[in-house]
This record gives C-alpha cells, sequence and structure tokens, in this order.
C-alpha cells in the first residue's frame, strides 16, 4: 500500500488490519509516536492524519491509504522547530517525556483549526493523559505558542 | 512478629550482613580514573569525570531519569564544581561498581523521629544506625534511583568529585605555566593567566591524570552560579521532537517483538497451551512459556515480527489456565484480615511510644476514633513494561527503562546462566517509573525469550493490560486512629494502629537478596542467623535502631511532627497474596492521609482551626511551622471563598522533605472539583527551583489522580482494572491550577520527587469536610463523594 509519512511518499507491505501506530513505531521505524494503552484512550499515539489529528493505535493502516500522515518527527523541520516546541521547552513542559510526542500532535491540530484557543477549546481537545502532571504547563504553551504564531501572521 | 519477617525488613537485613563485613575497610566514593576506561578518546580523572578531546566533561551517570530531572540536577552539581556551562556536560553510562550504588536511599530506612536527626544533634542511636545502613549499602551495592534519594546521595560525592577533578586540572596549569594555582581562573572549561596563558581542560587533562589534586574544597554557598537557579532540564528539547529515546524505542537490526500475556490470575499459571491457530497467523515465529521472575505471574510470551502481529497471535492462544495453587485473592477479604489486624490490639509493632496513650485514652473524657481505609494501587507509568535483550556469543546485551540496572544485571545472568560480567545494561529514558521499575520481573522474562531467538535481538512488551492486572502494587492498608483530647481542646493522646502488607521485605526477598550470597543464606537458614562472638555486642547494640520491622509500612504515622505528650503508633505486618512494591512516597502516600485527615477531624472536634490547632503543636519544630504557615498564607487561609468552595489543609514530611498543601475543592457535580493547590515546600539545599516546582506540580496530580479515582480490586483471582478506561487518570481539564512556593533552606538537600504526593488526599478531604460537612475516611474520595 502507498502513503505519505511526513511529506515522503512511501510503500509498504503492511496488513491493512494493522494499526497505524505499528506501521509507523514497527515497520518504518518512527518511533516518536508512542504505544501507551491501546485502546485510544490515552493519546500518546496521536498523529495526523491529512491534518487531523488521529489514535494512531486504533487506526488501521487500509484507513490511511493514500493519506498524509504526519508524526511527530515532522512537526518541525531540522534546526526549525515548530511554535510548539519552542513553548514545550521554554515552559519546561516534559518531565519523563513519553507522552509529549501525542501532546504536541493533539495540540498542533488545535492550534492549526483555532489559532486562538481558549481554555475551554483547550480542555475540549487535549484528552491526552499524563502520568506525571504536565498538563497545567501544556495549556500555558499551547496559548503562548498560539500567541507567537498569531503575533507573526 | 515472626523472627523470618524480622530479620528480612529494610533494615533488619543489616543484621544478616554484619557477619561478614566486619573487617572491611571503608571505602570512599571517589572511584578509581579505571573504572571509566573508555574507547572514546576521553582522560578520566576519576570514577564519576572524564574529559572527552574537545573538553566536554563527561559525567558517569548511574541514576535513571523517568521524569524528576536527575539528569539535569546532577549534571548541574559537577557544571558547577567544574566551571563549565550545564551543556557541556554529557552523561556517559556508569558501571556496576559499588561507588554508584545509594547509600541515602538505605540510611533512609531507618526510623527515626523528626527530633532525633536534626543535623548535628542526632541521637546516639541514629548515629549508629545510619552509619549501620550505609556500611549495608556500600556491601550490598544497590545503585537504584527512588526513595527521592538522588540528589541526597550524590550531592556529596559528585561534588567532591567534579572539584577533585577541577584541583587536578588547576594543578596541571600550574606545573605547565610554572604560575601558582590561587592565581589561575577557571571558566567555560578554559584555565587562564593575567598574563594571558590559556588552555583548554581537553589540553590539560593527560597532565592533570598525572598530577594530585592538592587541598580539594567544594565551592562555598557564595560561589554558586548554577546551584538554585532555574536551568533549563537538558533533556527538553529531545523530548519534544520525538527523538528521546525510551526503552519501548530501542530498534536493532533484526529485531523481532514478543508480547507478554500472563495467567490471568494472580499467581495462575499456563497449563496446556493449544497455539495452532495463533502460529497459522502471519509473522509469527513461537511461544514462549515464562516462569516466574523476581515474583511475577508465569506467562506466555510469542515472538513475532512486530508488537501488532505477536499481539494478535498472544490473544488467539487457547490456554488451559491454572489458577493460583494456595486458591484465588480476593481483596474483599484481604480488606477483612487487614482490619481485624488493625483492631488487634495484641497485635503490632510499636514504632513510636511516649508517655502511656493506653492510659490516658482509658481515662480521658473526651476521645475520638476513627478508621481509615485504602485500596491497592497500580502504577501505570505511560510506558509500558518492556525490556530488549540480545543473548549471543555468550554474552547478554540489555536495553532496559530500569531504576535497578545492577539488579537488572543479576537477573540477566541467573536467567541467561552466563557471569554477571556478561551482561552490558545499558538504561535508557524511563517514560515514567514511580517504583514500577525497581522491579526486574520484565528483564528476566525478556532474557529468557531472547535465548529462544537464536541470537537476534528480542523487544518484549507488555500490553496495557496486563501492566494494570500484573503490577506490584502499593499495598492496601488501613488505620485505627484513637486521641484523646484535654479540658483545654488540646490533643493529650494518640493512638495509632495500622496495618496492611509491608513492601520491602517483599521487594528485598524478590530482588535483592538473589544476587547477594550472604542475604540468600540468611534466607536458606529460616532467618536465624550464626553471630560470632565477637560481633554479639555490635550487634544487640544495633538491635534497637536495626532489627524492626519496614519502616515503610508505618511512616508517616510513627514520625510525626507535633507535640503530643502521650503516643503509641503501632504497626501490624501482614502477609496477603497480592504482590506489593514501592509506589510513589510508598507509606506515606496512605498514612498521611489517615494522620492529617484525624488531625482536621480533632481540630474541627475541639472547634479550633485547623492552622491554629496544627501550629500549637509545633512550637518546637519551626521549619514545619513556618512551611504550614507559608501555604495558609499564600492560599489566604481564613479569607472568605465564593459560596460553594472550600479550603483544607495538610502538612507532611517524607524523604527529609516538609510539605503543606491547601486544596480549593467545589462540588457542584457528581465529584468534587479541585481549583488550585497551593503548595510550600521546605526540601534543604534547593539545586533546581525550576524542577522543584515541575515536580511539586506532578505530585499533585498524580496524588490527586489516586484520591479521586485509584483503586485495584482484585476478583477471584483476577484484578478486575485493565486499561485506562477502568482505571482512569486525572484530565487535564480536571488539573486545578498548581502554585509551589519554596522556603528558602541550606539543609543538606532533601527529597523532591514523591513530597508533595502525600499532603494532597487529607487536604483534598479535609476541604470536602469543610464544604460538606461529611468526613470521608477511605480512599479513593469520588465514589464516596457522590454515593
Amino acid at each position: 500500500m502507498k502513503l505519505t509519512v511526513n511529506d515522503r511518499p512511501v510503500e509498504v507491505d503492511a496488513d491493512p488490519q494493522m494499526p497505524l501506530l505499528w506501521l509507523l513505531r514497527d515497520e518504518l521505524n518512527l518511533t516518536g509516536t508512542k504505544f501507551g494503552c491501546g485502546v485510544s484512550a490515552c493519546g500518546a499515539c496521536t498523529v495526523h492524519v491529512d491534518g487531523q489529528p488521529v489514535r494512531s493505535c486504533v487506526t488501521p493502516a487500509a484507513a490511511v491509504e493514500g493519506k498524509a500522515v504526519r508524526t511527530i518527527e515532522a512537526l518541525g523541520a531540522p534546526g526549525a522547530p515548530h511554535a510548539l516546541q519552542r513553548a514545550w521547552v521554554a515552559h519546561q513542559v516534559p518531565q519523563c517525556g513519553y507522552c509529549q510526542s501525542g501532546m504536541l500532535m493533539a495540540a498542533a491540530a488545535l492550534i492549526a483549526n483555532n489559532p486562538r484557543p481558549s481554555d475551554t477549546d483547550i480542555d475540549a481537545a487535549i484528552t491526552n493523559l499524563c502520568r506525571c502532571g504536565t498538563y497545567p504547563r501544556v495549556r500555558a504553551a499551547i496559548k503562548s505558542a498560539a500567541a507567537e504564531l498569531a503575533a507573526g501572521r | 512478629m515472626r523472627r523470618r519477617a524480622w530479620l528480612l525488613s529494610g533494615a533488619g537485613v543489616a543484621g544478616a550482613l554484619i557477619v561478614g563485613w566486619g573487617a572491611l575497610p571503608p571505602r570512599g566514593r571517589l572511584g578509581r580514573a579505571e573504572l571509566l576506561a573508555g574507547a572514546e578518546g576521553g582522560v578520566a580523572l576519576n570514577g564519576w569525570i572524564r574529559i572527552a578531546p574537545d573538553g566536554r566533561v563527561q559525567l558517569a551517570m548511574p541514576r535513571s531519569e523517568m521524569g524528576q530531572g536527575v539528569h539535569t540536577a546532577l549534571a548541574m552539581l559537577v557544571a558547577e564544581e567544574l566551571d563549565v556551562a550545564l551543556s557541556s556536560v554529557q552523561l556517559i553510562e556508569a558501571g556496576h561498581d559499588a561507588i554508584y550504588g545509594n547509600v541515602a536511599m538505605f540510611t533512609g530506612a531507618l526510623p527515626v523521629q523528626p527530633e532525633d536527626s536534626e543535623p548535628g544533634r542526632e541521637t546516639r542511636r541514629v548515629r549508629f544506625g545510619r552509619w549501620v545502613l550505609a556500611k549495608l549499602a556500600r556491601e550490598l551495592n544497590v545503585n537504584a534511583t527512588g526513595g527521592s534519594s538522588s540528589i541526597a546521595d550524590l550531592w556529596d560525592p559528585l561534588r567532591l568529585a567534579a572539584a577533585t577533578a577541577r584541583g587536578q586540572l588547576l594543578g596541571a596549569a600550574s606545573l605547565q605555566w610554572k604560575l601558582p594555582v590561587a592565581d589561575l581562573t577557571v571558566s567555560n572549561g578554559v584555565i587562564s593567566h593575567s598574563t594571558g596563558e590559556r588552555m583548554r581542560f581537553g589540553e590539560l587533562v593527560e597532565q592533570a591524570a598525572r598530577t594530585p589534586p592538592g587541598d580539594v574544597r567544594v565551592k562555598p554557598r557564595s560561589a554558586w552560579r548554577l546551584i538554585g537557579t532555574a536551568a533549563p532540564r537538558t533533556d527538553a528539547a529531545a523530548k519534544s521532537d520525538g527523538s528521546a529515546r525510551f526503552g519501548i524505542d530501542v530498534r536493532l537490526p533484526g529485531m523481532v517483538f514478543a508480547v507478554v500475556r500472563h495467567a490471568p490470575a494472580l499467581g495462575g499459571s499456563p497449563g496446556a497451551v493449544d497455539d495452532a491457530r495463533a502460529m497459522a497467523l502471519p509473522g509469527v515465529e513461537r511461544v514462549v512459556r515464562l516462569a516466574a521472575y523476581a515474583g511475577s505471574t508465569p506467562a506466555l510470551a510469542v515472538v513475532g515480527r512486530s508488537y501488532w502481529h505477536a499481539k494478535r497471535a498472544a490473544d488467539a492462544l487457547e490456554v488451559d489456565w491454572r489458577p493460583r495453587p494456595a486458591g484465588a485473592i480476593d481483596t474483599g477479604a484481604i480488606m477483612a484480615s487487614i482490619e481485624a489486624a488493625a483492631r488487634d490490639e495484641r497485635a503490632g509493632f510499636a514504632f513510636h511510644e511516649q508517655g502511656d496513650a493506653p492510659a490516658q485514652l482509658a481515662a480521658s473524657a473526651h476521645v475520638v476514633e476513627a478508621i481509615y481505609r485504602a485500596p491497592y494501587l497500580a502504577h501505570a507509568t505511560m510506558e509500558p513494561i518492556n525490556c530488549t535483550v540480545r543473548v549471543a556469543d555468550g554474552k547478554v546485551e540489555v536495553w532496559a527503562p530500569t531504576q535497578v540496572p545492577g539488579m537488572a544485571r543479576a537477573l540477566a545472568a541467573r536467567v541467561a546462566g552466563v557471569a554477571p560480567d556478561a551482561v552490558t545494561v545499558h538504561v535508557t529514558y524511563l517514560g515514567g517509573g514511580f517504583g514500577r521499575r525497581l522491579d526486574v520481573d520484565f528483564v528476566g522474562q525478556a532474557v529468557r525469550v531472547a535465548l529462544e531467538t537464536g541470537g537476534r535481538p528480542v523487544q518484549l512488551v507488555w500490553p496495557r493490560e496486563e501492566d494494570l492486572t500484573h503490577d506490584f502494587y502499593r499495598p492496601a492498608g488501613i488505620a485505627v486512629m484513637r486521641a484523646a483530647l484535654d479540658g483545654n481542646g488540646r490533643l493529650a493522646a494518640l493512638a495509632i494502629q495500622s496495618a496492611g502488607d509491608a513492601p520491602t521485605p517483599r521487594w528485598m526477598e524478590r530482588v535483592v537478596a538473589p544476587q547477594s550470597p550472604a542475604i540468600a543464606a540468611a534466607l536458606a537458614q529460616g532467618g536465624d542467623l550464626e553471630v560470632p562472638p565477637a560481633l554479639q555486642p555490635a550487634l544487640a547494640a544495633t538491635a534497637g535502631a536495626l532489627l524492626t520491622p519496614d519502616k515503610t509500612a508505618s511512616e508517616g504515622l510513627f514520625d510525626l511532627p507535633y507535640a503530643i505528650a502521650h503516643q503509641r503508633i503501632a504497626h501490624v505486618a501482614t502477609r496477603h497474596a497480592v504482590p506489593v512494591g514501592f509506589w510513589r512516597a510508598v507509606g506515606h502516600s496512605h498514612n498521611a492521609f489517615f494522620a492529617e485527615s484525624f488531625i482536621d477531624e480533632l481540630a474541627h472536634e475541639a472547634k479550633a482551626d485547623p492552622v491554629a490547632f496544627r501550629l500549637a503543636m509545633l512550637a518546637g519544630m519551626p521549619r514545619h511551622a513556618a512551611v504550614l504557615q507559608r501555604a495558609a498564607d499564600r492560599a489566604g487561609w481564613g479569607r472568605s471563598l465564593p459560596a460553594g468552595r472550600a479550603r483544607g489543609i495538610a502538612l507532611h514530611e517524607s524523604f527529609d522533605s516538609i510539605v503543606a498543601e491547601v486544596v480549593e475543592v467545589s462540588s457542584n457535580g457528581p465529584a468534587p472539583r479541585v481549583h488550585r493547590v497551593v503548595c510550600a515546600i521546605d526540601c534543604g539545599t534547593v539545586v533546581n527551583p525550576g524542577i522543584v516546582a515541575q515536580q511539586v506540580e506532578s505530585g499533585v496530580v498524580f496524588a490527586l489522580t489516586a484520591a479521586l479515582f485509584g483503586r485495584i480490586d482484585v476478583d477471584n483471582g483476577v484484578v478486575r482494572q485493565r486499561n485506562f478506561p477502568d482505571y482512569p487518570l486525572l484530565a487535564l481539564k480536571d488539573t486545578p491550577a498548581i502554585e509551589t512556593h519554596i522556603v528558602p533552606s541550606e539543609r543538606h538537600p532533601g527529597g523532591v520527587g514523591e513530597v508533595s504526593v502525600p499532603p494532597l488526599a487529607p487536604a483534598l478531604a479535609n476541604a470536602l469536610f469543610a464544604l460538606t460537612g461529611r468526613r470521608l475516611r477511605e480512599l479513593p474520595l469520588a465514589i464516596r463523594a457522590s454515593a
């Protein structure tokens, strides 16, 4: 099957039932996207498919055929991190860091669709789970990245 | 108390080992440069510090980074003493030498009263007990990241190692330039002199290695430029772009994946297996039977080309699962058994007795009695349990997210049948630890599978359901609390009898003992030891201090800071079949709920303000009083709140740090809503206040999850909670604003990673009482509050 991953065309011989998460991690060695629960409950596996956030652990490969997948590895460019990634460092968001790829991809989809999200918008969009309790900093970092992007527009 | 339980308690093991090491000389922790003899071309100056040719400082890092920021904070100590930028410190793998073992974690196992351990004024018992435990720690050489002890343990050794390296580098420059050391300056890895002489560390290190360090002194506090600053974490960028490598991210040529499926019942096992359907699926290689490793439940592992291939086949196995031979575990029955123990006045070990609490209670006209309960809890690290192993050519290579690399190595060697020297352990980033990764069961499983894969590396992964149903759980606990108030509403007498399983002896049995001949011998004798006559007086002298049951079971109850004239604080160590382990803040995690909720009850019973009631008992404990007052002040304690909101407060010391929290709560729906948590902390000298704030926030969220939702139930042998939908974590939308206020201190650094966990549950329960008038005495609170 063919799809686009991080702007590159990819052809893989994968079982159509294989979830995108494992296609990315175990077939393409893109390990930035994380396995947390396998049941779409924690969001650690969040990636973008055609710009929309999806939980890749329950998204079969067949559903992404011909589509554009973006993972944390291509959220920013080498040497030019995304505004959210800069805000993540500025606000010192990560602790163990394991859930942060999914957190960032969910946040990126949010501010791409809603450039100035309110607290309520953030509450609704960021349902990813974090065991280290980085939530207050996630919220603050989303707001400052959104403000920075808005100012730069 | 059975003899065996006494000997196996964390401190009690000291008795077993005193026999073997009476003649060993004490060793410093500086370490020899040969420990870091590497192929990369750097030159080591001791067992911790190596200077690369480009001048970067390479630091041997034995502690695991699991979110608590220890890789940053420990590197800061070295950057400070060597006067280099934090970014110039590069972490390299530490080996297994005894200098890397954790001493502070062991000395922290000694039960002490807060007033007996004031620096410089420690009692003889405390001094001697700590000395013996330090000796024990050095002998056991347990390299563990746990007990909030990393900074406390390495504060002196790392600064000394870096200062020694600095002395050698300065000495080398001095010899080369024929200029006095006192006239040289160090900045950013360059040594210079006003004459214009300049050399980089990398240019001087060959000579430095042959130069004595001179009179080594660590920097005075006034000279610090990095310690005490909120330096950004060195791992933040890699953890924001997907490049940070966790255990589960290890990728090796030819690697296959193994998925574990345990017997559903704890302690059960797989009987006959029909794997026809599983093996017929594509991408599946084999099924491997896994025995019990370091306390695990026997299991099956399926090897396949990806996690998904292996998982699908594991689900397709048809297995005659056997129950636990000694009977199915049931937490309902266990809680009843724990309660009976807590109520049995003839049982229990008194961790603290002063005055005559029973007599005072019997004579008092105003006795308050309550019973508190806390459930078993799972760790639920975000990174599922995993380990990667390659066994080839008689060598074993392990990549593990572990808090105990030495224990991982010992178990890997035993399972593979090789000497420990044939095992290399690479510690990756840990996607959360919280004590779960102080156990090594998954390492044994991974090695076992790797013995079957013909030299190809295998990554063993547990599905989330296996993690929640086969954890080493935070022990459940129950406490019967009794207090007498005098005619002035003051707390005259306090008696606590708690009960629950003690985690330390279980962990020593399954993780530490198998690698230690001395402990293994003690175990083989059923705990009875032959003590040489010459050592008997020393053993007798330590008995009071050391041969006590597991301190972690009673910590946070027996060591209350309050002046209470009559106390009897006892614990009954029960032994049930649910596997128990260390969970963030260990005994403090539930004992603070028992103690600080009950103190709040007494304040209300005495018609006193909860802050004033506590302060009146803290006249002799100024640090505790200051922390309590700071949290109350910053939270606006006593000031009015909008209708439908209330505050609660709690104060708790753990891991040598004192934390007070004020929780602001409302209850507009079925579950309480926490709006704001104000924390004050005295954790001694602060290395990085930014990381302290992060960890305080982290502990608050972790504890709020537990207080509202956390419970593990075992029905007919099987854990009922299987994945996050049944074991919910607090969500972003429900997370309160959290403020951290650090009370300055110049004491030795205390713990940070766990210390904000204990006060949260009681502060929340106390706030809910203020709001509703209902006293909640059982965790979790959410279901109770709405019941």
